[in-house]
């Protein structure tokens, strides 16, 4: 073999060397969290190992769509997980424990079953060892502590005929004796409905008394509260209950189908298969819910419905705010929703 | 016919006939061919960002049709990687002729495959599945290797360049789209030929290697099958072989009568105007048949393809041109005057082209700054946003396309009509309607 | 010699055909609003008209993914979540047959999520037929003028 062709082998090698050995050493050493639709996968990998105190690095990208990445009940702003580009993310956390990280943006009918864990080690921050909580101080649902049956029927009796207002309620109210109503844990405790009832005592017709129930429920809220509610209600709840509330969103005739074929029904019945989402302008029923029963659906979720759970995504603050604007689809609120 | 040999000029031809600018170029094709391969199989697998799907359906495909394909005929064979390693392994060496020859089985290709047919069906199962094909990078890797193995293998049980001259779905159509290039590979002198002892050419000598095309350069009036290897010019000790500048379309002055490349024109022309439809046209319902291989839909789909190419258009074109006659010489006129549908079906290919091309091309940028989808930004441009380019001119640009095609397709009916002492009115018929579904599918 | 002017002609005509402007019928712009819903790898409805002048407003209601909506020619976009519609409101005031792309990667036939969007009338679609027809009946003036100039050179050719 002569110089010439022992050279051009060489260059040959070396060229099928680098274009072989690049993408290959490359994917080795770059650890990507991949999304994907929960129908493809979902995350992968789905559990993080992470410790306290040292910042964990995350790169993301997506295989599919357009998909989002935040950590429940931590305050950081969601990123965008793009297909075919990486999003680098990094986190520091104070507290050991298990995370829930999520997916923000809609990605088919399963979106909301897009989570994945980061599991925590490590000591918190600060020097003394954080006691274990007594059994009697941990946070328990208000619908446990009240014993309310959130899978029963509530419906309310008497609605009003037309939207009750917040500004007539308040005039309405300002001859009233309202302190015992107008504070939180009545407001929590109880259904409107149960509200309308107890202002029977007064000589208020029907509907001034919705109207006043009407005024009490928005004084027990704030507008950044609300406000809050409307985007949280706009970006986890729109696609299935509806951007009106009206129970019609995009994912709904889904949720049907799907309730038809799908097998898993509570106690063996069809009775709660998949459901069609709540529709939230049907005053029967939003009427006889308290805040609480609707804090433990969100919480909990629809055990066999396609209702998401959102217990360890969403603040205990967040909920409040997010229930309270539900409410907003029955009265009618003076404060601007932004 | 007027030709300007491009051979002439000693820097022109002393840069084909050394084996080292070739070289370079075949190490650069070779290592893109691998590294799209591998992009393809462990890079994202979103198409718009993998250099696999960016490199070789974008940027590999918009050179070839809009530029090697009608301006060099067979050009882009002639720096193709895909035979490169099986031919250094057939060849034992990269450069000149070894003194020891491997011992290899060099068989001749089998008598009943010497045609495009196996060309035909390589092409078409890849239509068949090219909605998958041009987005799922993972499949065009598979395919990549699949080529580049099935060549190796063939070359070590085949003479010369078996895949690329039989089996490769790409050649197919260069093949028969290269007889409208204005560039030539031609022996000067008959003569010269004829007296010629051994024909190196063909069967090779210490200069250089038998033709891989298993062309005869003496004999070659047409470029449909010569790759633009340049082994010829290496080998000829006459200095009797030459690179020509021509007329465009000159190889259809003397069109062919070979059923198999008739149908090639039938499967060209057929094939650009469903991927217009399906591909580029409003239907979700085509798109989602086209995608989902393997339902009931999908099936359906092909079955209408394969009916339009092979049923469908050969017919309606047999019924245009019919006449009372035997089989043989129908068969013959048939073949005839398909030839001129081949200036169209290039033009086809070309309006379509530039569609898919000019709205994609700025994912060349992206994909050039991070052609894995990992996150790199090698040249800064990896955050270019999709958008599409030149759309003012794109419409118009197909019109002339298309309405060019059809006039170079009515004039090549014109001459072909005239050897086949036949009319020409039903062949431009058939042209002009081909074209106004054309128009209105891409318009 | 005839047929030069014949040929001449023949592309004069295709000129007036491809730029003569044509005359153009004065309809009362209107309000026109589509809901259009898209989903993996369509838009629903995929193919919209509007008149010349006419103020288009287009709600994207996206019902998988997220998906956007590009509109070639205009180049103005917009994107939506499902359970977030987005709306885009612009005078039409380009004429033709323009297409609508998604512009936010949803999914392995992205690239071919295409729909519609024309404005008046097709002129181009129509001026290309016409063009079409001028070319294949130009074929003959042109090929008798290529053969009288071949002649006119064989013969000085074979006069020297």
């Amino acid at each position: 073999m002569n110089r010439s062709e022992l050279l051009s082998r060489i260059l040959i090698t070396a060229g099928i060397f680098l274009a072989v050995g690049t993408p290959l050493l490359f994917r080795m050493r770059t650890p990507i969290i991949h999304a994907h639709m929960a129908e493809n996968g979902g995350w992968s990998p789905e559990i993080i190992q992470a410790e306290v105190g040292k910042p964990l690095q995350l790169r993301l990208t997506s295989d599919d769509a357009m998909h989002g990445f935040a950590v429940g009940q931590m305050d950081m702003d969601a990123v965008d997980v793009e297909p075919g580009k990486v999003t680098d993310v990094t986190l520091t956390f104070d507290k050991p424990g298990i995370y829930t990280f999520f997916c923000t943006r809609w990605c088919g009918l399963n979106h909301w079953r897009m989570r994945g864990t980061i599991e925590v080690s490590g000591s918190s921050a600060d020097s003394e060892p954080v006691p274990e909580p007594a059994l009697s101080e941990v946070a328990v649902p208000l619908y446990v502590t009240l014993n309310l049956d959130i899978d029963a029927p509530h419906e309310s009796p008497i609605i009003p005929s037309g939207q009750p207002s917040t500004i007539r309620g308040q005039q309405l109210a300002a001859d009233l004796e309202i302190s015992r109503f107008n504070n939180p844990d009545f407001y929590r405790a109880n259904s409107p409905y149960q509200l309308f009832e107890e202002l029977d005592s007064t000589d208020l017709s029907d509907s001034e008394k919705w109207d006043v129930v009407s005024y009490i429920w928005e004084s027990n809220t704030t507008t950044e509260a609300l406000a809050n509610g409307k985007q949280l209600y706009a970006q986890n709840c729109a696609a299935c209950h509806g951007e009106n509330g009206a129970g019609d969103g995009v994912f709904a005739d889904d949720l049907q189908a799907a309730g038809e074929a799908s097998m898993q029904t509570m106690n063996g019945s069809m009775d709660m298969s998949m459901q069609t989402p709540v529709d939230f302008t049907d005053s029967k029923r939003m009427l006889g819910a308290s805040p609480a029963l609707l804090q433990g659906k969100i919480l909990r979720g629809g055990m066999g419905t396609g209702m998401p759970m959102w217990g360890s995504i969403f603040t205990k603050e967040q909920i409040w705010g997010l229930i309270a604007y539900l409410y907003s689809f029955q009265f009618e609120y003076q404060g601007e929703i932004q | 016919m007027s030709r300007i040999e491009l051979t002439g000029n000693p820097f022109v031809k002393s840069a084909l006939k050394n084996r080292w600018p070739q070289l370079a170029v075949f190490i650069v094709m070779l290592a893109g061919y691998l590294f799209a391969i591998l992009a393809g199989l462990v890079g994202t697998q979103v198409g718009s960002h993998n250099f696999s799907i960016v490199f070789v359906w974008i940027a590999w495909w918009a050179i070839l049709i809009l530029v090697a394909v009608p301006f060099f005929g067979r050009g882009w064979c002639a720096v193709c990687p895909i035979p490169l390693p099986g031919e250094w392994l057939q060849r034992g060496a990269v450069l000149h002729p070894p003194r020891k020859k491997p011992k290899w089985f060099n068989l001749r290709w089998p008598r009943a495959f010497r045609n495009i047919w196996l060309q035909n069906i390589s092409f078409l199962l890849l239509a068949l599945f090219s909605s998958v094909l041009l987005t799922t990078p993972n499949i065009t890797g598979i395919v990549l290797a699949g080529m580049l193995f099935a060549a190796i293998g063939l070359s070590t049980v085949f003479e010369r360049r078996a895949f690329c001259r039989y089996l490769c779905p790409v050649g197919g159509f260069i093949g028969l789209y290269s007889q409208t290039a204005p560039v030539e590979l031609r022996i000067k002198d008959k003569q010269v030929c004829a007296t010629c002892e051994g024909k190196p050419c063909y069967n090779g000598s210490a200069n250089g290697y038998g033709c891989p095309w298993d062309v005869f350069p003496g004999g070659l009036t047409k470029n449909t099958y010569c790759g633009l290897c340049m082994e010829c010019i290496r080998t000829c000790p006459h200095d009797n072989i030459a690179v020509n500048l021509r007329p465009f379309s000159a190889d259809l002055a003397r069109p062919s009568t070979r059923m198999d490349e008739a149908f090639k024109a039938f499967i060209m022309l057929g094939s650009a105007m469903i991927y217009a439809g399906v591909l580029l046209g409003p239907w979700g319902a085509l798109k989602d048949a086209a995608y989902n291989v393997g339902t009931s839909a999908w099936f359906i789909y092909a079955a209408v393809f394969l009916g339009v190419i092979f049923v469908i258009m050969p017919s309606l074109f047999a019924l245009c041109i019919s006449r009372f006659e035997n089989l043989n010489a129908f068969k013959k006129r048939f073949a005839t005057l398909s030839t001129s549908l081949i200036p169209l079906g290039l033009m086809f290919w070309v309006a379509f082209s530039l569609s898919f091309v000019l709205t994609n091309a700025t994912y060349i940028f992206a994909s050039l700054s991070d052609p894995l989808g990992f996150g790199w930004n090698l040249f800064g441009t990896a955050n270019v946003t999709w958008q599409p380019m030149l759309t003012s001119i794109l419409a118009p640009g197909q019109t002339l396309a298309l309405v060019g095609g059809l006039i170079w397709s009515a004039r090549t009916a014109q001459k072909a009509a005239n050897e086949a002492k036949t009319s020409l009115i039903p062949v431009i018929v058939y042209c002009f309607i081909t074209t106004l579904v054309m128009l209105w599918l891409l318009l | 010699m005839r047929s030069y002017l014949l040929l001449l002609l023949f592309v004069m005509a295709g000129l007036v055909v491809a730029f003569a402007p044509l005359p153009v019928q004065p309809i009362m712009p209107q309000e026109r609003t589509f809901r259009i819903e898209a989903r993996q790898f369509a838009y629903s409805p995929s193919e919209i008209e509007v008149n010349p002048g006419d103020r288009v407003t287009i709600q994207l209601v996206s019902t998988d993914v997220v998906h956007g909506l590009y509109i070639d020619g205009y180049g103005i976009s917009v994107e939506a979540d499902p359970g977030q519609s987005a709306t885009l409101t612009f005078i039409a005031n380009k004429s033709g047959s323009f297409r609508v792309r998604c512009n936010v990667t949803c999914g392995a036939m992205h690239p071919f999520m295409i729909g519609k969007f024309t404005v008046g009338t097709n002129d181009w679609f129509y001026r290309s037929m016409g063009l079409a027809m001028l070319g294949v009946v130009s074929i003959f003036p042109l090929s008798s003028f290529l053969t009288q100039r071949k002649k006119k050179e064989e013969r000085s050719g074979a006069g020297d």
